[in-house]
């Protein structure tokens, strides 16, 4: 389990016994539910800017800017039915630069299988438009980022669902 | 936007925040959890840890400084402050940049050339070359300026990419060794070398101008106590042991430079000095590190006094309404092994504790719990003490020192209170040797 930015990067770390009660092998909905639910709460009353945790092919991350309202990643208010939807295999796309996002045509959605790769958005950074594709066939699992959203270096643009 | 890191983004946040400025932090992946993310306005990550990769990204810091809607730019010291097309990118993007004009940097930026421009103003500069192509040159340059022989980045700054060279068959090595430090430090390799000076004082005046052609000094600062890397660890302000001759002939020689070369906003002028001569030596054009003790002595904030300039106001002040008063040591905490050649060292800062109390002040971005990245300058703290006289600057700086407590990693503070401890410091009258011998003698008892 890593607590921080990324996996392997340093950052404030749970109390062990914390991740033991999180990262359950058991995977009925309810129970999963539940515990995203006490993750977010808990996440609430850190002064972390974003949690990312992996284990064995899982992963959820949660993240929030508090000084930049388009920056504050949604955190939806059904738990339930994020994990309900949550895949097998998540894999994170983030911006390498910083600039304004932009969904490419035709508008990508959540839940959109991709056969290959393709161009899902790009981001305008100095008056040049930088892509952003789904590197690979996958079903777009969450869209994080609205069109005009200015966009930090490592923001999570997309998830996919790899599985 | 504040375009930097560590305790110079929070001391500009400050000044912002009093002048009642929005601001907007970057940060890198590894300073994501800083208190100069914390404290500004708004923050954007604009790489990873190393600097090349964040701090020194202008694509990504110009495209922070647009997207977020910033009228100016604030490069602090080291990083880009004094990268010229750094500063015309930002004046192609309408953004201003928070120092001299790009030309001015240019030409001051450029050690070689800044000495060049110095001797047309009719400032003395120490005997040397212009930039110097390969080794081979160095080497013929070197038997016409005389062994030692320093070589420079003329880029440089800090200490970063200079080489003292006392024999030609050392050149060489030296050469390479500086030219890739330099090429790491600032992306540009380029060397230029100057006669060595054994042992002389390093002397540095504080000028600010605005865009009307209004210079003023405030003052000199001696930053003679320098480790054997050349980098200072302690400085103060005014210096003492300087007669009143050789004080008007800096001060004299720094406004007549600036007005030479129109110069606005802050900059310092450094200068060797031995004896009763004064050598130009090189012309920072942003804020120096050591910058707080000169407030001190003169009242004047100077980061605020930056951005005034740069937003175009004039000068509230003329030469004769700046009088000094009393003196300021400042000294550096820096993560660092003194005992080991002053090692850089990173880890995690369990235990942080600063001192207060009258006349002393502390510009610091740590506290408990923060990690002192491996990627930056391993500066943790400036701790800056005023007194009516310097006797009373040192017992108050003594006082402080010794209720500073960092945990988790080496520090400079026991370095800084036996150097304060030492009759040479005490009577004012040493050099940048003074250092580098008193860290041998320590070696010899150990």
């Amino acid at each position: 389990m890593n607590a921080g930015t990324a996996p392997g990067s340093a950052g404030a770390a749970l109390p062990e016994g914390e991740s033991v009660a999180l990262m359950s092998d058991e995977h009925s909905p309810t129970t999963i539910a539940a515990r995203v639910r006490r993750l977010a709460e808990m996440f609430a009353a850190t002064d972390l800017l974003r949690l990312h945790i992996e284990r064995k092919g899982e992963a959820i991350e949660l993240g929030r800017r508090a000084t930049h309202p388009n920056l504050v990643p949604e955190i939806p208010a059904d738990l339930g039915a994020l994990v309900d939807a949550a895949p097998a295999r998540l894999d994170a796309i983030r911006s390498d630069l910083v600039g304004i996002f932009h969904p490419s045509r035709p508008v990508p959605a959540e839940g959109d299988v991709l056969e290959g790769d393709r161009e899902l958005g790009y981001i305008e950074a100095l008056g040049i438009r930088n892509s952003v594709r789904s590197l690979g066939p996958g079903r777009i699992a969450s869209i994080k980022r609205s069109d005009g959203d200015p966009v930090e270096y490592g923001a999570v643009l997309f998830e996919m669902d790899r599985g | 936007m504040i375009a930097n890191r560590g305790e110079i983004a929070l001391r500009i946040n400050r000044a912002c925040q009093e002048l009642g400025v929005r601001t907007v932090a970057v940060f890198s992946e590894a300073d994501r959890e800083s208190l100069h993310v914390r404290q500004a306005d708004e923050a954007f990550c604009v790489g990873p840890g190393p600097a090349a990769r964040s701090y020194l990204n202008i694509p990504n810091i110009i495209s922070t400084a647009l997207v977020t809607g910033c009228d100016a730019v604030h490069p602090g010291y080291g990083f880009l402050a004094e990268n010229a097309r750094f500063a015309e990118i930002c004046a192609d993007h309408g953004l201003t940049f928070i120092g001299p004009k790009p030309s001015v940097i240019a030409e001051m930026g450029d050690k070689a050339t800044a000495k060049r421009v110095m001797k047309d103003a009719g400032v003395a500069t120490t005997p040397g070359t212009g930039i110097l192509g390969t080794a081979e040159e160095a080497r013929k340059a070197a038997e016409s300026v005389g062994y030692p022989v320093l070589l420079k980045a003329t880029a440089g700054g800090g200490g970063k990419g200079m080489r003292a060279v006392e024999r030609a068959g050392d050149l060489a090595r030296a050469f390479a060794s500086a030219t890739a430090e330099a090429e790491a430090s600032f992306k540009d390799g380029r060397l230029y070398m100057e006669k060595l000076i054994i042992d002389p004082r390093h002397i540095e005046v504080q000028v600010l101008g605005d865009e009307f052609g209004n210079i003023v000094h405030l003052g000199e600062r001696d930053c003679s106590v320098q480790k054997p890397s050349h980098q200072k660890l302690i400085e103060e302000a005014p210096a003492s042991n300087l007669s009143v001759k050789a004080r008007d002939a800096l001060h004299d020689m720094a406004v007549r430079a600036c007005k030479h070369v129109r110069y606005s906003n802050a900059g310092t002028l450094e200068f060797l000095a031995s004896g009763d001569k004064v050598y130009f030596m090189e012309m920072n054009t942003r804020i120096q590190v050591e910058h707080p003790v000169t407030e001190m002595v003169y009242g004047i904030d100077l980061v605020k006094e930056q951005i005034r300039v740069s937003a175009g106001e004039k000068l509230g002040y003329t030469q004769k309404d700046l009088v000094p008063r009393g003196h300021a040591i400042e000294c550096r905490i820096n993560a660092e092994d003194s005992r080991n050649n002053f090692a850089p060292e990173a880890g995690t800062l369990n235990h942080v504790m600063f001192p207060g109390g009258p006349g002393i002040r502390v510009d610091t971005h740590i506290f408990a719990g923060a990690k002192v990245p491996p990627y930056y300058d391993s500066m943790l703290a400036k701790i800056v003490a005023f007194g009516e006289t310097r006797e009373a600057a040192i017992a108050r700086m003594e006082r402080a020192l010794r209720e500073t407590v960092v945990e988790g990693v080496s520090t400079t503070i026991a370095q800084c209170l036996e150097i304060l401890a030492t009759p040479q410091f005490r009577s004012g009258k040493y050099d940048i040797g003074f250092l580098p011998a008193l860290l041998a003698a320590q070696a010899a008892l150990r």
